[in-house]
């Protein structure tokens, strides 16, 4: 019995010992990829590019606020979240940040009081950044952006999610290699993989997450990578794999969809909307080519033509009489037609027609659309109940706007509608219960109410 | 001006009204997706006072008679009229209405009276009503059907002598009968889109693009208000 007293006494000391250590230890950062000389000055402009790339506004800017001054809210699996100023004010800013702390919050995830800095800030992929990449972030940040004084509303989690001391051990299970990037010689497919697997962190919401809420994987020699996530209870589609959407899609159409949120199949939605409107659209015409050939050599692409689109059919000439199926249901309009198809005539008919194709650029298709046959419904839902909104952008400044229908729709047509549509044309995904279509009815009040 | 070939009782007239209201509620689908309104007696108005809503009641069910077909009365324009003299329609908040006013000028220079439509409505059918107890001892609500009829294409044809500001009334009166009617059921009328169903308009579904092709093939489904509410 006293061995054994001894023995959980030993225990309990040693695992103090490990925790004090895990606390107070101080985090050794990681150090600059490439040893640049100090009075490197980065090239003209390439500061602003840098930050369009890694999309610092989008997370760092409150919906309507300064730039980069912080306090947008993200929410998290954990709970609210929200942006801090990164804008050079001394106080309420980065303004006292050297490069090394800059570089140690973009690779490491560590504030400059040694603190850790939850993941929502995604250094597990800012850590591939290259040297000359973060010196022009940087630059950028303390040079060209005016400080702004603003506090902003302090993260303050549940516990025990609070104890920022805990995500060291979670860096140590979760984060990838510093600097690794996928590779093949081929110019183009690397600078769309660094684009890709570094700034564009696309995997912090593309990736599946491991046990540990990892990414599944970093570069595309993993074999998880990029197969789909989800975002705020939204699914983030899959970008390769069979059943990935975009691997039916062109060159010419994936690249019309980065510049300016829409192309002949989809309109931009959900988190995505902040990434081509504060992100890609910016992009330089040969890094969006880039990143286009990284995808597609990813995605085993099932045409391998990249050829625009040939002149769609106009949309009435596409119209089949003889059709079958959903489209046949639709055409015939019978009064005693079931709930699903009848909604469907009366609330989306008029954009996204009989065949489900929509229009090119304009209306989104629903046939064989990621966002209608996700594994979680909830896209769907908060889209048919909220509407949703395609960003103006630099080549097409209309932003294109459909209309919420939660005033119109009960939860039950709702979950009767988003059912039709996950089983319509060719699509099959399993049915929505009232239920789901409740809770995100609930979800959009209690923001809607916190606004 | 001889009167068209139409006779009524009151009592007949109910009938009718209550006969298609029965009609109306019949049609009504088994999933209705509102409840059923406050039935038109009871219905307390925003606007108008209990004498006007006598007046507004009896005059609409002349100018959109309810019978075999729906009527002004079961579609329950009235309360489309009382919402809309309630709201910024009434008090012509976006209307051009400062001065100067003319209101005796020709007709075909629009509107000139100094009045909102709100105020046409109250101050006209008091008018209306004082000259019906003038020349047949009756306000409007109370004489028969056939001599309100009278009094109707009498203000019709501006021989009901009313000041130049009011004598815009009964145009104002029939425009909005036929509005309350018509217009999608969000705004008090047009309850159920019986005013829709009558003349075959399928409502806010906007959506035909597949019938273009389709010649003298009758449209199957009934309508759909703005509400998503299914006819």
């Amino acid at each position: 019995m006293i061995t054994f007293l001894r023995i959980l006494t030993g225990l309990v000391l040693l695992g103090l010992i490990v925790l004090a250590a895990i606390i107070f230890m101080p985090v050794r950062s990681t150090p600059a990829l490439a040893a640049l000389p100090d009075d490197y000055t980065p090239p003209e402009g390439s500061g602003e590019y840098v930050m369009r790339l890694a999309d610092c506004s989008a997370c760092h800017t409150a919906e309507g606020g300064v730039p980069f001054a912080g306090g947008r809210k993200i929410e998290s699996p954990l709970g609210t979240i929200y942006s801090t100023n990164i804008t050079p004010d001394e106080e309420t800013g980065i303004g006292s940040y050297s490069l090394d702390e800059f570089r140690a919050a973009l690779y490491d995830g560590v504030r400059q009081d040694g603190a850790h800095l939850y993941p929502a800030m995604p250094y597990a992929n800012y850590r591939k950044l290259s040297e000359e990449d973060v010196r022009a972030l940087y630059a950028f940040f303390m040079e060209e952006v005016e400080p702004v004084s603003n506090a902003g509303p302090e993260t303050a989690l549940p516990f025990p999610f609070n104890q920022r001391w805990g995500i060291r051990t979670w860096k140590w299970a979760a984060l990838g290699k510093a600097g690794e990037v996928s590779t093949t010689g081929d110019a183009l497919y690397d600078r769309g993989a660094y684009l890709v697997e570094a700034p564009g962190h696309c995997s912090a919401c593309h990736t599946p997450r491991n046990l540990v809420m990892g990414e599944a994987g970093y570069t595309a020699m993993d074999g998880d990578f990029l197969m789909g996530g989800e975002i705020d209870g939204w699914t983030a589609p899959a970008l390769r794999g069979p059943d990935s959407a975009i691997r039916n899609w062109s060159a010419e159409d994936l690249k019309l969809y980065f510049a300016s949120g829409r192309n002949n199949h989809a309109g931009v939605n959900g988190e995505m909307q902040l990434v081509v409107r504060d992100s890609l659209q910016f992009y330089s015409d040969e890094d969006l080519d880039a990143v286009v050939a990284y995808l597609r050599a990813l995605g085993d692409p099932t045409d391998g033509d990249n050829a625009p689109p040939v002149d769609p059919p106009r949309t009435i000439d596409r119209l089949d009489t003889a059709a079958g199926g959903t489209e046949a249901v639709l055409t015939a309009a019978e009064p005693g037609m079931a709930l699903g198809p009848r909604l469907y005539l009366d609330n989306c008919n008029a954009c996204h027609f009989v065949d489900g194709r929509g229009a090119d650029q304009v209306f989104p298709e629903l046939d064989g659309n990621p966002l209608v046959t996700a594994a979680s419904a909830t896209g769907l839902i908060d889209t048919i109940l909220n509407g949703a909104e395609v960003p103006s952008t630099t080549v097409r400044p209309y932003s294109l706007r459909m209309p919420g229908f939660d005033h119109r729709l009960s939860d039950e047509e709702v979950a009767e509608l988003a059912t039709f549509l996950r089983s319509a044309w060719s699509n099959s995904a399993p049915a929505v219960t009232i239920a789901d279509v409740t809770a995100r009815r609930e979800v959009a009040e209690e923001r809607a109410a916190a606004e | 001006m001889p009167l068209p070939d139409w006779k009524t009782t009151r009592r007949g007239f109910l009938g009718g009204g209550a006969g298609a209201a029965a009609l109306t509620a019949m049609a009504v689908p088994l999933n209705a997706q509102s409840p059923e309104p406050e039935p038109l007696e009871n219905y307390a108005p925003e606007y108008f006072t209990a004498e006007e809503w006598q007046f507004v009641m009896a005059a609409t069910a002349l100018l959109i008679p309810s019978g075999p077909t729906p009527g002004a009365i079961e579609t329950r324009v009235p309360v489309f009229i009382d919402l809309q003299l309630a709201s910024e329609f009434g008090t012509a908040d976006d209307w051009y209405m400062a001065g100067p006013h003319d209101a005796g000028a020709d007709p075909l220079l629009g509107w000139q009276s100094p009045l909102t439509p709100a105020e046409i409505y109250r101050e006209g059918i008091a008018a209306l009503n004082a000259w019906c107890e003038q020349t047949h001892e009756a306000p409007f609500a109370e004489l028969l059907p056939q001599t309100q009829q009278e009094v109707l294409i009498a203000l019709d044809e501006d021989e009901v002598p009313l000041p130049p500001e009011l004598r815009g009334l009964f145009e104002l009166l029939l425009q909005n009968t036929k509005e309350g009617f018509f217009a999608d059921p969000k705004y008090g009328g047009n309850h159920r889109m019986a005013g829709w169903t009558h003349i075959g308009f399928p409502g806010a579904r906007a959506s035909y693009l597949e019938w273009v092709d389709k010649h003298n093939v009758p449209y199957p489904l009934g309508p759909v208000a703005i509400s998503g509410e299914r006819g």
